[in-house]
């Protein structure tokens, strides 16, 4: 087998094309970065602001798995990457849901309800 | 950060050795703490020494620090894991003698061999080093080493990102390794749970040195779960599909996938710890909507994968070797394969049960102690699979079995006394008790230690081309078996009595009997580890006898029994058309298996680079000088990183080609040599007569 093995990418096939791919999820990534700071540092709502920090999150993930990771459902891999993507989503489903719930539950048994508990709990600069 | 932080030398100064501690007391404990950086000391002046005096620097940068070979990388991997735990089981030893010494009476509490301090130090160490820095480099090297072998690949899919991950998990063993000499090491164990390890409470070098060994080399084990994952994906030989893989390539997918969804969780709570520490923020402080209790939340969601990332290695080692020390097929291959994908999948929803404690309600605590207690079931099965397997085949008392049976009798009493852990409310009596040192240990001494040592007993003729004595090998098994029985055991009834865990002293005399049983127990597991070294120099100085040029020593059934002893660095001439489960065996059966292949082709192989090392030393650079805050060296090795990057990415590098007429030439000799040699029987196995050359007549696996 003399196929290479050091992950060399042929020069002439499709360069142009992969350059292309890149630098879209470049600008993208920096439009989505800098879209959820101007969220954070405008004059919207609390919720409105972590609705639009975690929607250009998820967003900017889509974009690394396109253009970075070229995962696509056609094509040759489709199938295991559909199989990777939906095997991620399980466990990141179960680490962020598991979390919510032990700490919500902890949070409620500490009578840390929204408003109060966050009052008692900080504190002034000193 | 403080104001008398030197802008050259950080907080370095004279004092931070423990020559000056030594200097300003004497007594027992400052003596042990030199003694120990005087051991490392002296160790290295020795290592430095050997190497100048035989002219070893030049083969070992050229042959081995420089080489992305993954079986060269495999075999650093295991060397490194072996020093470090040389010094992990010292420090068990040590926490034993001081525990047999520290009765203290209500007027003065506190006794022993080493000071309060001191034993924290001795138990975040060991934990550490045992989990991060002996069991992981144990597992990866192995897997490296065998992995790609048993999947018919040239090489791992990544061969210089796999020397990135070797310098990166070095480097880590470096940090902590030179806490000895310069500072002190954290004091919250192996988990360092904030607040206690917040920058208010854990002020100085110790909980930075842990963070930033877990940070460097945790990021090493996520690029080597990347690497091991693409390679059973893409690099399987034509033939080898999924269901034809061995088992222990089976495991090691499972660890690939455990490692890349696992790590990230540890990397995020060591992050979020460097913060609050570094640049105050409240993510596990009480101000400021901070909860601490979040970190073991997250610390955890890594620990429990990680539990079973260090046992699925071991179960693909019992796999391979119960079954060809039996001379028999598998037992229940699918239902193997099965079990591991299960214990790898329920392994990421258990996490709550290392702090059932905490204070959330039953509710909670009762799912995640079912779902515990599920994650026996395929660990069971697989224990009847290989009963089932050694039942009524025969089977040859060799080193790793007798590991085998040791794992048998104790690891199920460990997986046991987990189960009834798993209930929450018997948690609530015993956590944070010796018994669940005793649990812990129990599972992973068993499991981990003894199917690793196993493991590298059986494929070492593999890797250097001779066996290891047997005579040593099952001596050295059974000083474990010992070892563990009596120092693990009494901490059961020392728990169920109320011995808190952790503690540098106590003034209950019941406890004495069993803390003098423990320590004798630990002396036997210095023994032991005396009697492994013990047994690798006597193979070494016996290695002519031992010598199996044949690479077959044990009548084996999978890939990379195909290869000479030791196997070239491009392993196979010609990659296999697999056929069959297990391949070899196969072949044995249809007749001539060491048929040469019709044609030899070039081997294109990746070239040597010094990328990982200078990696590994920027790294290194990194961690140290933050623990210190010599900031002007932390902003210079984290910038180097990506320049190297960059710098290597920029360049063209041509792999090594290794002309066809080589290979064939090697390829030939070795087949020569195959034929010339006298078949050996399998009763025959252990003696000198055993040359790599099995009688394939009596194949029956």
């Amino acid at each position: 087998m003399t196929k290479p093995n050091t992950g060399e990418l042929d020069a002439e096939d499709g360069a142009r094309e992969e350059i292309r791919r890149y630098a879209v999820g470049f600008f993208a990534s920096l439009l989505l970065t800098g879209g959820a700071f101007a969220a954070v540092l405008s004059a919207l709502p609390t919720s409105w602001k972590v609705v639009l920090v975690c929607m250009a999150a998820l967003l900017q993930i889509v974009t690394h798995l396109r253009n970075f990771l070229h995962l696509s459902f056609s094509g040759q891999q489709s199938r295991e990457d559909l199989l990777l993507v939906l095997f991620s989503v399980c466990l990141l489903a179960i680490m962020a849901g598991g979390t919510w719930y032990i700490m919500s539950d902890l949070g409620g048994r500490m009578h840390q309800s929204d408003e109060t508990g966050m009052a008692a709990h900080a504190m002034p600069d000193p | 950060m403080s104001l008398d932080t030197s802008p050259v030398f950080g907080n370095l100064d004279w004092n931070v050795t423990p020559y000056t501690d030594l200097l300003r007391e004497v007594n027992s404990s400052t003596i042990v703490g030199a003694g120990a950086a005087s051991m490392l000391v002296l160790g290295a002046i020795a290592g430095v020494g050997l190497l100048t005096y035989r002219r070893w620097w030049g083969p070992l940068y050229r042959n081995w620090l420089t080489s992305p070979d993954a079986k060269k990388i495999g075999i650093m991997y295991i060397a490194l894991a072996l020093i470090m735990m040389a010094r992990g089981i010292i420090e068990g030893f040590v926490m034993r003698a001081h525990q047999a010494t520290a009765l203290g009476t209500l007027t003065q509490e506190e006794s022993g061999l080493v000071a309060p301090d001191h034993f924290a130090q001795l138990f975040s160490t060991h934990g550490t080093i045992m989990i991060f820095f002996v069991a992981m480099p144990l597992l990866i090297g192995l897997i490296n080493f065998v992995l790609p072998q048993q999947l018919g690949a040239r090489d791992m899919a990544f061969p210089v990102l796999n020397q990135v991950s070797l310098g990166l998990t070095a480097a880590g063993a470096a940090l902590v390794m030179i806490s000895l000499l310069i500072g002190k090491f954290g004091t919250g164990g192996w988990t360092m749970y904030p607040p206690y390890t917040g920058i208010d409470f854990s002020p100085g070098e110790g909980v930075d040195y842990w963070l930033w060994a877990i940070l460097i080399s945790g990021v090493g084990s996520t690029l080597t779960g990347m690497n091991f994952a693409v390679t059973i994906f893409k690099e399987r030989a034509p033939g080898m599909h999924f269901m034809r893989m061995p088992l222990f390539c089976w495991t090691g997918l499972c660890v690939a996938i455990m490692l890349i969804y696992a790590m990230p969780a540890l990397t995020v709570s060591s992050t979020m710890l460097v913060l609050d520490r570094y640049l105050d923020f409240h993510f596990f402080t009480n101000d400021a909507g901070g909860n601490m209790m979040n970190y073991a939340n997250i610390f955890w969601m890594f620990g429990h994968p990680e539990v079973y990332i260090l046992i699925l290695p071991a179960f693909g080692v019992f796999s391979e070797i119960s079954s060809t020390f039996s001379g028999k097929r598998l037992y229940g291959y699918t239902s193997l394969v099965i079990a591991s994908m299960s214990i790898a999948v329920i392994s990421f929803t258990v996490w709550l049960h290392h702090f059932f404690t905490m204070g959330q309600s039953a509710g909670v605590n009762i799912a995640f102690g079912i779902a515990t207690m599920i994650i026996g079931v395929p660990t069971g099965v697989k224990i009847y699979d290989w009963m089932a397997t050694m039942w009524r085949g025969r089977v040859r008392i060799t080193a790793p079995i007798v590991y085998l049976t040791g794992f048998f009798l104790l690891f199920v009493i460990g997986g046991l006394s987990g189960i009834i852990l798993a209930n929450p409310s018997i948690d609530y009596q015993v956590h944070n008790s010796t018994f669940l040192v005793a649990h812990f240990h129990n599972v992973i001494i068993p499991g981990v230690l003894y199917g690793m040592l196993a493991g590298i007993h059986y494929w070492f003729p593999k890797a250097f081309g001779f066996r290891l004595s047997e005579k040593w090998g099952r001596i050295t098994a059974i000083l474990f078996v010992g070892g563990f029985i009596f120092t693990f055991m009494p901490l059961y009834v020392l728990g169920l009595m109320g011995m808190p865990r952790r503690s540098p002293t106590f003034q209950n005399p019941d406890f004495m009997p069993w803390m003098y049983v423990a320590v004798l127990g630990a002396a036997l597991m210095l023994c032991a580890l005396a009697s492994l070294a013990w047994t690798f120099w006597t193979s070494y100085r016996n290695r002519r006898a031992l010598a199996v040029p044949g690479g077959d020593p044990w009548n084996g059934s999978t890939l990379e029994w195909s290869t000479p002893a030791p196997v070239p660095e491009w392993t196979f001439p010609h990659i296999p058309h697999v056929q069959a489960r297990s391949d070899w065996g196969e072949m044995k059966r249809a007749g001539d298996p060491w048929k040469a292949p019709e044609e030899y082709c070039d081997i294109e192989m990746p070239a040597s680079t010094a990328h990982g090392l200078l990696i590994a030393g920027a790294s290194f650079g990194l961690g140290f000088a933050m623990v210190w805050h010599v900031w002007w060296l932390a902003v210079l090795s984290f910038l180097a990183i990506p320049a190297l990057l960059a710098l290597r990415g920029m360049r063209v590098i041509e792999p090594r080609i290794i002309p066809a007429a080589q290979v064939e030439e090697a390829d030939r000799r070795f087949r020569q040599q195959v034929a010339n040699l006298a078949p050996v029987t399998r009763a025959e196995e252990e003696t000198e007569r055993n040359r790599g050359v099995p009688d394939i007549s009596e194949f029956a696996g």
